[in-house]
């Protein structure tokens, strides 16, 4: 609730008109039959036509009034709401820019978008259906019991009392339903569970000849939903007439009541019929209020989710320096160009709800001008070293530095302008090729694109119509795998860096253009380090040196060749990957480097592969 | 206003964007979706119609597939005739309460006594008027709960059909269509008609009765007074047929500007890291930004104008009153009326204007809800695979796995064909390995070859067999898959493991996990074997599923294989536990290998070299090296 007045304050000025508008619109509303009661009233007692047009007046400029009221109301609503739902979005997804890794993933993708559209639309109605189905219940009960009691004391009351029990069942009735709605939910998350398994899974639902029982399973989803459903309805049919039921004897019993007070010279005639309007206002607006109010309890739960982005405080803050040179008082030429890029001291994480380091003790450095290359089994830490470099993660003991400088002590962005990073899944935005391309270097011209291009071993890019300006769709879905992978490579060797980061960046490659691709990769990138984190061995034999990485720890570290001979982990990983005659081949780079790529490519062909 | 109990216009129960955000997690399956098309235009959702095509045939179908509800909607007409009467009489009865009531009071008055109520002086007629409500409560009440279970059934019916139907629908279908396109029309478009019978509907019929029994009754009471009401009745009309228009294209507008959004808030999700990495968080804001106000103007109108209508209308019907009120008065003065009937005129002005505020709209929900229905009776006529023969072929008992290929013909549109004329044999217990690079088409052969697509020229034999003679069900009995794809479905992991033999015992089903290097992993889960797999909850990795496809395999023991190899998504050592596994599953079975290790390749006793979707080269590993084409290529190419 707080976080919704935070959000309604900046516009305080239209809530008024809001508020302002509605009680004037409903007062006009009320006022049409007290008014016609009037003339009527007069109309027989009196017989004066020229009062009667006076009243008439009055009752047009109430109409008209009631009218703009709406109007205006109506108008507000919509830019009140509209706006709290865009101010809401935006303030979600900024404060999601400032997460780092881990308090994104706290929340999870389908789940922040859940948060930033489907939430603030459900937020958005209630608000619309606040204003317009329940705010207008306070107003009228009370102008409307107002006039009644204006009238007489006792119609008054007596129209106080059903408003009472109208809204006391309304409030027990709402309570009830919006918890079986919220069960009703339940089963629909139960066929669309049931319902995209048997769409996803046709191909082994038909290889095992299961057609026939998805279908019952699916039946049987959307049986339970009817049934509930239904029973859902049922409620509803009751409530309703329920409350028909309650409107009708509120209709007898003002005319009873009212009659006796006529009888004893306590009101007049034609008043009986305002005092029933009154009452079949009020209790139609409660209806509204009672069919919208089940909305409220889905509303709440989704700002809640809302408000938990929001006011989620970053793992990661911004170190004070924007540039490389401040930290150690060192030249900024110096740093800039220093020799060693990173430099893992020591350098350990975990994660916050982990009970065991991800990381222990890292220590090595990349140098300019040298390949890096990470290998090690999946969930060994590989992908978080990266991220480390980044600051997506913090290290929780030792250091990393950049150039020199502890990477905390610089502001995001600052670190970020110096690395160029290739993720592990590449991921292109909608646009064109040379919108992603230009994305880390905005003024790069064509030919540094086509250059960038070329070296990612994309020239397919070439091939299509519109070249750099062939679309992209969403993700990049319109390109195979390998082809989005290449894109993302060329996108970071356009973006001028001194460390370049390519975290298995090759997996989606054929052999023959992981080699190309590797080969050309070489000379581009010989002012800056390289970091590669890779799963097959054959993309990182030519790295000068190799970090192999099991649960967490550095196993060994050295080029291909010294690690063939003094880590067994690093065998291991061979051996799994290569065929003995290969692992043989190699082994005997090891101790003849210059030879490897020759005698690798004449694999002895008959022998079998002896894992 | 009156007695109008039924609103429409708010009662939207569904979440349009939430079931968009479900389609993101489906990467998976476009893999599936062959030929890439690289630079073509994005797959724009397209915009969905809500203008029924062809309102009256569908109404037909509507009606016909409703066979056996029909006698639910004759009782809700009846009701509905007879609570409108009831309903229309109230007021009229109550015009004569009140002028019985006001004679008795003159009455009194003239004698100089007070006035109450008592059995003989209004009492009675007041206990006949609770009647009349009462009547029309006990219709209003029975319609009510028999309309609760019509629109629901109907659509259990409707469900019911498109399950059915998703058996019989080819794979081509699957391959065009998202996931989430279907889900939502099964869904979402159905629980928008439900509502829409539910509410709009009956509300509908009563609005109707309503307002041409209040029109008469107008008439009746005083001619000149109803022909003022019908001239503001008709302006009203006019104007909420135009803005309702009008909020079709807003609505429509206001889709197009959601999808925007939705497609940005995905994309920028989904590459957060690729933003925060290349410091364009200022940019990616600033494009959520204009992509929220673009959202946050359309809405205000679509939400201004949707809203305005009531009020509109209702501010004409205070109008008319106006002018309603100084002419009865006239009327009344001159005798022409009583007060009872006076008043009994706006009853029924209220009872016919209400309905005219909601009408617009009703008629704007109807077309919508017509054409949901519209696009699920389109899935329902899709073109189905052909039936199966009536007398099939049958296959030698046991099998021995022999295929063969015969100058096949292939094309995902006939009139690109991508295999022009490709013939292999697959010898029994031979290992086939297929190469190529991503999108080479290894997708297409399986397809062929579990008859998931029919070829267009050409046959495949089954151990002498045609394929295409035999049913989908007996051929495929003896094809096991294990792809990357690792589907498991909702269920324990003994579940999934028996997925293809329900009735296998337990041991059997721990005999086939431990031959597929998974039963130690098992043991480790929390309940074992009765461990619940979640679709969406990730509680196994990519590489645990696919050892659990594999020992589904084992257990089903089928004569031929299909196996996809792991790629980079699995560690080393689950990866060495897949090959192991693969291994075993594959000795003395003829299998086909999606190849992407040297071992596999070099071992096989076929390789089938896959370029665009056809089948460039063929033969055993020595073969190709020796014919120095594009496999000699790609193998050497390996280390340089």
């Amino acid at each position: 609730m707080r976080t919704l007045l935070r959000f309604l304050k900046p516009y305080r000025l239209q809530t008024a008109i809001v508020l302002g508008s509605l009680a004037v619109n409903l007062a006009g509303v009320l006022l049409v039959p007290t008014i016609l009661a009037n003339m009527i009233n007069i109309g027989i007692s009196t017989g004066n036509f020229d009062y009667i047009v006076t009243q008439g007046m009055f009752m047009l400029v109430a109409a008209f009034v009631s009218g703009a009221g709406a109007f205006a109301c109506n108008y507000f609503c919509a830019d009140l709401s509209t706006k709290v739902g865009r101010d809401i979005r935006n303030a979600v997804y900024d404060a999601s820019l400032a997460f780092s890794g881990g308090d994104f993933e706290q929340f999870g993708t389908g789940s922040m978008i859940t948060r930033t559209l489907g939430d603030v639309n459900v937020i958005q109605q209630a608000i619309t259906m606040t204003i317009q189905m329940m705010l207008p219940v306070p107003f009228a009960a009370v102008i409307g019991i107002v006039l009644a009691c204006s009238i007489d004391m006792q119609m008054g009351i007596m129209l106080a009392c059903f408003v009472g029990v109208v809204a006391i069942i309304a409030v027990a009735s709402v309570g009830k339903a919006a918890k079986i709605f919220q069960k009703l939910q339940q089963f629909i998350d139960r066929m669309n569970v049931r319902l995209r398994e048997s769409i996803t899974g046709v191909r082994v639902i038909r290889a095992f000849g299961k057609e026939e029982m998805e279908r019952q399973s699916l039946d049987e989803a959307f049986s339970s939903y009817a049934t509930n459903a239904i029973r859902v309805n049922w409620i509803f049919a009751t409530f309703d007439c329920s409350s028909f039921f309650i409107m009708n004897i509120a209709e007898v019993a003002t005319i009873w009541l009212g009659g006796n007070r006529v009888g004893a010279h306590a009101m007049e005639i034609a008043s009986i019929s305002a005092c029933v309007e009154y009452a079949m206002l009020i209790l139609f607006f409660i209806m509204m209020a009672q069919i919208s109010a089940l909305m409220l309890p889905r509303a709440l739960v989704c700002l809640e989710r809302c408000r938990r982005v929001i006011d989620h405080e970053p793992s990661i803050a911004d170190g004070p320096a924007d540039q490389l040179a401040i930290s150690d008082g060192g030249a900024a030429a110096q740093n800039a160009e220093a020799p060693v890029v990173a430099h893992f001291g020591n350098a350990s994480f975990r994660f916050a709800d982990a009970d065991e380091d991800t990381l222990h003790h890292i220590n090595f450095m990349c140098r300019r001008g040298t390949t890096t290359a990470i290998i090690g089994p999946t969930g060994s830490g590989k992908s978080t070293i990266a991220k480390m470099l980044l600051r997506f993660h913090d290290v929780t003991d030792g250091s990393v530095r950049l150039c020199g400088v502890d990477v905390r002590d610089l502001t995001q962005e600052a670190l970020r302008d110096h690395i160029s990073y290739v993720p592990q899944k590449a991921w292109l935005f909608s646009g064109t090729i040379a919108d992603n391309l230009r994305y880390g270097a905005p003024d790069a011209t064509d030919e540094e694109l086509w250059h960038a291009l070329d070296v990612a071993q994309s020239g397919f890019v070439r091939e299509l119509p519109d070249g750099l300006e062939s679309r992209v769709a969403q993700g990049g879905t319109n390109f195979s795998g390998g082809q989005r992978q290449r894109l993302s490579i060329a996108r970071a060797l356009v973006k001028k860096a001194d460390l370049y980061i390519f975290d298995d960046s090759f997996s989606a490659l054929d052999f023959k253009t992981d080699a190309a691709l590797r080969h050309a990769l070489a000379q581009e990138v010989s002012h800056a380090a390289v970091l590669i984190i890779a799963q097959r061995i054959n993309t990182i034999l030519n790295a000068d040196q190799i970090v192999v990485l099991k649960d967490g720890c550095i196993q060994g570290l050295g080029t291909h060749e010294e690690l063939m001979r003094t880590c067994e982990a690093y065998r291991e990983i061979a051996r799994s990957q290569l065929r003995a005659d290969e692992l043989e081949a190699l082994m005997d780079d090891a101790a003849e480097p210059d030879d490897a790529v020759e005698v690798s490519e004449k694999p002895v062909v008959d022998a079998k592969g002896g894992e | 206003m009156t007695m109008e109990k039924h609103d429409t216009t708010h009662m939207s129960a569904e979440q349009p964007i939430s079931a968009a955000a479900n389609q993101v997690a489906e990467g998976a399956t476009s893999q599936m979706l062959e030929p890439a098309r690289p630079g073509a235009p994005d797959p724009e959702p397209e915009q969905e119609l809500e203008v029924p095509r062809d309102p009256k045939a569908t109404l037909r179908r509507l009606w016909s597939v409703s066979t056996g509800e029909h006698w639910r909607f004759a009782v809700v007409l009846v009701c509905i005739v007879c609570y409108t009467v009831s309903h229309i009489a109230a007021p009229a009865y109550s015009a004569h309460v009140i002028d019985l009531l006001w004679g008795n009071i003159q009455e009194a008055f003239a004698r100089g006594e007070s006035f109450s109520i008592g059995w003989d002086t209004g009492g009675r007629e007041l206990l006949i008027f609770v009647g009349i409500w009462t009547l029309a409560w006990a219709f209003y009440t029975i319609q009510n709960f028999t309309m609760a279970s019509f629109a629901e059934r109907l659509n259990l019916k409707l469900r019911r059909l498109i399950a059915e139907k998703l058996n019989r629908l080819p794979l081509k279908f699957y391959d065009a269509h998202k996931p989430g396109d279907v889900m939502s029309r099964a869904t979402n478009d159905l629980d928008k008609v439900s509502e829409v019978l539910q509410r709009g509907l009956l509300s509908m019929l009563i609005a109707v009765g309503s307002v041409i029994g209040a029109a008469i009754m107008m008439v009746r009471l005083n001619l000149v007074l109803a022909l003022v009401f019908f001239v503001f009745a008709a302006i009203s009309v006019v104007m909420t047929r135009l803005v309702a228009k009008k909020t079709l294209v807003l609505a429509a507008e206001q889709q197009r500007a959601v999808g925007i959004l939705t497609g940005h808030v995905e994309e920028a999700y989904s590459g957060r890291i690729v933003i925060k990495a290349f410091n364009q968080e200022q940019a990616s804001s600033h494009r959520i930004h204009e992509a929220t106000q673009r959202l946050a103007d359309t809405m205000r109108k679509t939400d201004f104008v949707t809203n305005v209508v009531a009020p509109m209308v209702r501010c004409l019907v205070r109008f008319a009153q106006v002018v309603l009120a100084l002419l009865g008065c006239g009327f009344l003065m001159q005798g022409q009326l009583t007060v009872g009937t006076l008043q009994a005129f706006f009853q029924y002005v209220n009872t016919a204007a209400e309905p005219l505020t909601q009408f617009s709209l009703t008629m704007n929900q109807l077309q919508s809800a017509l054409a949901a229905v519209e696009r699920v009776f389109g899935i329902l006529d899709e073109p189905e695979i052909d039936p199966d023969p009536a007398e099939p072929a049958q296959v030698v008992r046991p099998v021995r796995g022999r295929i063969a290929f015969e100058h096949v013909r292939f094309g995902y549109d006939p009139d690109r064909p991508l295999m022009k004329d490709v013939s292999f044999v697959a010898e029994p217990g031979q290992k086939v390995a297929i190469v190529g690079a991503t999108g080479a088409g290894k997708t297409t052969l399986i397809n062929l070859l579990m008859r998931f697509y029919e070829i267009d020229g050409g046959r495949i034999t089954l151990d002498g067999v045609d394929t295409h003679a035999m049913t989908r069900a007996d051929l495929r009995r003896n094809f096991g898959m294990v792809l990357q794809d690792a589907w498991l479905r909702e269920g324990t992991i003994a579940e999934n493991i028996a997925y293809g033999c329900p009735d296998a015992t337990k041991e059997e089903i721990v005999q086939a996990a431990k031959t597929a290097q998974v039963d130690f992993f098992v043991r480790t889960m929390p309940h074992g074997y009765e461990t619940e797999l979640a679709n969406d909850a990730e509680n196994i990795s990519q590489g645990q599923r696919q050892l659990l496809t594999i020992a589904r395999v084992l257990l089903a023991n089928p004569a031929i294989l299909i196996l996809d190899e792991a790629t980079s998504s699995v560690d080393t050592r689950t990866e060495k536990a897949i090959v192991t596994a693969m291994e075993r599953l594959t000795q003395g079975r003829t299998s086909f290998v999606i190849a992407h290790r040297l071992s596999t390749i070099v071992d096989s006793d076929l390789i089938l070299v896959m370029d665009h979707g056809t089948i460039i080269e063929q033969g055993t590993h020595e073969q190709l090296l020796a014919a120095g084409g594009v496999y000699a290529d790609l193998y050497n190419s390996q280390f340089a």
